[in-house]
C-alpha cells in the first residue's frame, strides 16, 4: 500500500527526511503486512459496526441528515509519554486558571479591578451571566468537564487553540474509537503500551458526586439532554448508560420549593447533581431565554439556593470566550504566578483599534472567527477566500468589531489517513478531556479529529471531519 | 422506579415491536392464502384483504386498486409493509419501536438496541430497491420477522427484570391480546355465519388461516389434534390456559405485569379493570360460547382493554 509522505506542515508519522518517527515504526511494519483487500474488508466491517450500534451524530439544517455516522480513520494517532506530560501539565495549569478566573469574576472581580483584562470586554459577553454574580458553586468548582482543543504548528509545537468550558462533546467517540479499532485491527495493539481510557465514565461519575451539595453516600446524579434531536444525543445517552444514571430531558424535571425533582412512575424523586448538556441560555426559561422549551423553570433558583449542583456551573462559558482566550497568558501569570506551559495562537481582537487595523490590512493571511460561535460556523479562512468574500466579511466585522477575533493561519500537523487504498496526509487536531473533581485529571488520550477533505483545515464533524483513535503511551522504565 | 417518560417509551416500544411482528405475520399469511384461492374464488381473496384492512389501520388505496383481487393484493401488501407514511405498515411500526428505543437507550442493553436497529435498517434499505417481484417482498418480510424475533430474544436474554422491563413487557402483552381480540372480532362473523356453506374445503381453509394469523395452528393441533372443530377452535383461541395467543393467557399476562408494577398493597384502577376481565375469561368461558355471545363478548374485551390502556397511561406516564 502506498504512503504519501509530505503534507506541507509537520507530519506526525514521517520526519523531515521522510523516515518514520521512532514511535510509529512498529505500527508501520504491522500495516505493511496488510493487502489493500484486507484493509478494505476491515473498513467495511467497521462501518457496519458503527451503523448497527447507532453511533451517530446529527448535522443541523440537513433534511436527510438526522443521523450520520462520524467517520472513523483506523490509523491511530500516537503520542509519546514525554510529549503527553507537557500537554497534561499545561492543561492542568490552564484549567486551574480558568476556574480561579471564574470564581473571581463572579465574586470580587479583582482581575478586572487590577486591569488584567478590560472589564467591559468580559462583562459585555453574552456568556457572562450577571444573574449569578455572588453565587459560589459547591467546592468552588465551575468547570467540572473541559475539552481543550490543541493543534501543532509547522515545527511540531503543541499550541492551545481554544478551551471549551460549557458542554464539550466528543468523549464518547474517544471511547468508542478505541473499541472499534480493537475490533477491526487487533494486530496494532501488541507492539505498544497504550494507556487505558475506559474508566472515563467512572471518573466522570466521581467528579459529579464530588460536586454534590448534600454530603452523603449516594447523591442522585442525572444527565440532562435536550433530547434525541440534539447533535450529541448519542453521547448523552452513552454517558448516562456508562455511568448507570438516568438520562433526563427538561420535561422530566420540575422544581418545587426550590428543589429539583424528577417525574417517576410512582412519584417524584429529588435530584442532587445535574450533568447538563444544555447551554446556559436554554437551562431555565425563568432566568435566561424565556422561549426555551428544553429547560426547567426554576432550575437556576434551585441552584442559587444551593439545592442542586450543575456541571458545568452556569456562567462558566464566559471563560472560553475567544477574546478572553487572548488574555489567558496574563491570567495564568496573575493567578498562579507562572509562565504558560503550553503556548497558544497569537490573537488579534476586533475591539482593539490597532488590532482591527491589522486585521483589515492582513485579512488574506488571517483566520477570523466570531467570539460566540463554535463548531466552525461563521468563520472566514482569509487565505482561501476570494477578494469579494473577504471584503464582504470585513464589512460585517466593522459593524460589530467586538464580536470578532483573528489569528494567523496555523499550518496544522498532518497524519496519514486511509483514502481508497493509499495513506494520505490529512490535517488533525486534538481535544483532550479534563475532569475537575477532588483533583484535576486529564484523560490520557482525547479526540483526534481529522479533516477528511484533501487540503482542508476544518476538522469539525459538522463540516465533514472524521476522527482517529488516540494513543498515549505509558512511560516504560528504562 | 423509573422516569415516567422512560416508562412511556418502553411501553410503546413493546407495543410497536409486537405490532410489527403481527403485521408481518398477518401479511405473510394473507398473501399466501389469497394467492392460492385467487383463481378459485376471487371474492374470498378480496374479503381476506378487506378484513386485513379492518384488523390493521386500513390504508386508503388508489381507486384502481380494487380492480382485481391481484391488484388489491399488490396495493395492500405494499401499503402495509413498506409504506413509511401509513401508520399500519411494518416499516412504520418498526421505526416507531426503534425511535422509542433510541430515546431510552440507557434503559436497554446494547444487544437489544443493535438487533432492533439492524432489523429496521435492513428493511429500510430494501424498501429503497425495486420490490415489484413478490418473492423479494416476501423475503424482506420473512427477514424482518426473524429480526423481530431476535429482538424479542435479546430482550428475554439480556434485560434486567426491573421496572423498565415490566413496562416493555406490559406494552408487548397488551398489544398482543388486543390484536388477537381485533382479529377474532373481524374474522369470526364470516366464519360463524349460519348460511349454507357451499365449499366446505374453503371454509376450513379460512379457519386454518385464522389460526395461522394468530400463530396458533401448531399449538391447536397439539391440544385438539388435526380436526378443525369450530367450537374447539373458539375455546382454544379465547380461553386456553397455556397458548400465548389466547385471550385468557394474554389478559392474564397484562394482569401479572400490572400487579408487579403497582405500588405495594394497592389495587389501582388499571389493575381492577384487567382483574375483572381476567375473572370473566377464567370462569365464564363455557357459558359465553354456549349462549352464542362470542362477538358481543369480544366487543366487551376490546372496550375494557382500551380502558385499561387509558388508566395505566394516566397512572404512570403522567402528562
Amino acid at each position: 500500500m502506498k504512503w504519501t509522505r509530505t503534507g506541507g506542515g509537520f507530519d506526525e508519522v514521517f520526519g523531515a527526511a521522510g523516515a518514520p518517527r521512532d514511535h510509529y515504526a512498529p505500527l508501520l511494519s504491522v500495516l505493511e503486512g496488510f493487502t489493500r483487500e484486507d484493509v478494505e474488508r476491515r473498513e467495511r466491517l467497521q462501518k457496519l459496526a458503527l451503523a448497527s450500534q447507532g453511533i451517530t451524530f446529527t448535522v443541523y439544517g440537513e433534511k436527510d441528515g438526522l443521523e450520520r455516522i462520524f467517520p472513523f480513520d483506523f490509523v491511530p494517532r500516537i503520542i509519546p509519554p514525554a510529549e503527553w506530560k507537557r500537554i497534561q501539565d499545561g492543561l492542568v495549569q490552564r484549567i486551574t486558571t480558568l476556574n480561579l478566573f471564574l470564581a473571581d469574576l463572579y465574586h470580587e472581580q479583582k482581575c478586572l479591578k487590577d486591569g488584567v483584562l478590560p472589564a467591559e470586554l468580559v462583562l459585555s459577553r453574552r456568556e457572562y451571566k450577571r444573574e449569578l454574580l455572588g453565587v459560589m458553586p459547591p467546592r468552588k468548582i465551575f468547570t467540572h468537564v473541559v475539552g481543550t482543543d490543541i493543534i501543532r504548528d509547522d515545527r511540531g509545537q503543541y499550541l492551545v487553540l481554544e478551551d471549551n468550558c460549557r458542554c464539550p462533546s466528543g468523549v464518547s467517540y474517544v471511547l468508542e474509537n478505541r473499541t472499534l479499532l480493537n475490533r477491526v485491527f487487533p494486530e496494532f495493539f501488541s507492539a505498544y503500551p497504550v494507556r487505558p481510557i475506559k474508566d472515563y465514565p467512572t471518573l466522570l461519575l466521581d467528579t459529579l458526586l464530588f460536586a454534590a451539595r448534600r454530603p452523603g453516600p449516594s447523591p442522585t446524579v442525572v444527565v440532562l439532554s435536550p433530547g434525541v434531536h440534539n447533535s450529541a444525543y448519542f453521547e448523552h445517552s452513552f454517558l448516562a448508560r456508562e455511568m448507570g444514571v438516568p438520562l433526563v430531558e427538561g420535561r422530566d424535571l420540575l422544581v418545587e420549593g426550590n428543589r429539583v425533582l424528577m417525574r417517576r412512575t410512582h412519584g417524584k424523586q429529588p435530584v442532587d447533581v445535574i450533568y447538563r448538556r444544555i447551554d446556559d441560555d436554554f437551562l431555565d426559561p425563568l432566568t435566561f431565554r424565556r422561549d426555551s422549551l428544553l429547560g426547567v423553570p426554576g432550575l437556576v433558583n434551585a441552584y442559587r439556593e444551593g439545592n442542586v449542583a450543575l456541571a458545568n456551573a452556569p456562567g462558566a462559558g464566559v471563560a472560553d470566550d475567544k477574546s478572553v482566550y487572548a488574555y489567558m497568558p496574563r491570567l495564568i501569570k496573575y493567578y498562579l504566578d507562572e509562565e504558560p506551559l503550553l503556548p497558544q495562537v497569537p490573537t488579534y481582537l476586533g475591539r482593539n483599534r490597532e488590532d482591527l487595523a491589522y486585521i483589515a490590512a492582513n485579512l488574506e493571511r488571517l483566520v477570523v472567527k466570531t467570539t460566540g460561535d463554535a463548531g466552525g460556523y461563521g468563520m472566514l479562512m482569509g487565505p482561501f477566500a476570494s477578494a469579494g468574500e473577504r471584503a464582504a466579511y470585513l464589512e460585517r466585522v466593522k459593524q460589530n468589531p467586538g464580536n470578532y477575533i483573528a489569528q494567523p493561519l496555523v499550518e496544522l500537523s498532518t497524519h496519514p489517513t486511509h483514502v481508497d487504498g493509499t495513506f494520505e496526509p490529512r490535517r488533525i487536531d486534538l481535544r483532550p478531556f479534563i475532569l475537575y473533581g477532588d483533583r484535576i485529571r486529564v484523560l490520557p488520550g482525547g479526540l483526534t479529529r481529522v479533516a477528511l477533505r484533501p487540503g482542508s483545515y476544518v476538522v469539525n464533524s459538522s463540516q465533514g471531519g472524521g476522527s482517529k483513535d488516540t494513543w498515549v503511551l505509558a512511560a516504560r522504565d528504562a | 422506579m423509573i422516569l415516567s417518560r422512560v416508562a412511556d417509551s418502553l411501553y410503546w416500544m413493546g407495543r410497536y415491536l409486537e405490532r410489527a411482528e403481527n403485521v408481518t405475520r398477518l401479511l405473510l399469511v394473507t398473501e399466501e392464502l389469497t394467492t392460492e384461492v385467487a383463481g378459485l374464488d376471487e371474492s374470498l381473496a378480496r374479503a381476506e384483504w378487506d378484513e386485513l384492512g379492518a384488523v390493521l389501520p386500513g390504508p386508503s388505496l388508489p381507486a384502481d386498486a380494487s380492480r382485481s383481487a391481484h391488484a388489491l393484493a399488490v396495493a395492500m401488501t405494499h401499503a402495509l409493509s413498506i409504506d413509511p407514511a401509513h401508520p399500519g405498515s411494518l416499516l412504520f411500526c418498526l421505526k416507531r419501536a426503534r425511535d422509542n428505543a433510541r430515546g431510552v437507550r440507557e434503559a436497554l442493553t446494547i444487544e437489544v438496541f443493535v438487533t432492533l436497529n439492524d432489523t429496521f435498517h435492513e428493511l429500510e434499505r430494501r424498501t429503497r430497491r425495486e420490490m415489484a417481484d413478490p418473492t423479494l417482498l416476501r423475503s424482506a418480510l420473512t427477514d424482518a420477522h426473524r429480526g423481530l424475533l431476535s429482538t424479542v430474544g435479546a430482550i428475554a436474554h439480556t434485560l434486567t427484570r426491573d421496572a423498565g422491563w415490566r413496562f416493555l413487557r406490559l406494552g408487548e402483552t397488551l398489544e398482543r391480546v388486543y390484536r388477537t381480540a381485533v382479529i377474532l372480532r373481524v374474522k369470526l362473523p364470516a366464519l360463524l355465519a349460519p348460511e349454507p356453506k357451499t365449499d366446505l374445503a374453503l371454509v376450513y381453509t379460512r379457519w386454518r388461516s385464522l389460526l395461522r394469523c394468530l400463530s396458533s395452528l401448531e399449538n391447536y393441533r397439539k391440544t385438539f389434534g388435526a380436526h378443525l372443530e369450530p367450537a374447539d377452535m373458539l375455546r382454544f383461541l379465547l380461553f386456553d390456559r397455556h397458548t400465548p395467543r389466547s385471550l385468557r393467557y394474554g389478559v392474564g399476562g397484562v394482569k401479572d405485569y400490572l400487579e408487579r408494577i403497582a405500588p405495594a398493597g394497592e389495587a389501582s384502577l388499571p389493575d381492577r379493570i384487567v382483574g375483572k376481565l381476567h375473572a370473566e375469561l377464567v370462569y365464564q368461558g363455557a357459558e359465553i360460547v354456549e349462549r352464542g355471545e362470542v362477538l358481543s363478548f369480544l366487543d366487551h374485551v376490546l372496550g375494557e382493554l382500551g380502558r385499561a390502556h387509558d388508566a395505566l397511561s394516566a397512572s404512570y406516564f403522567g402528562a
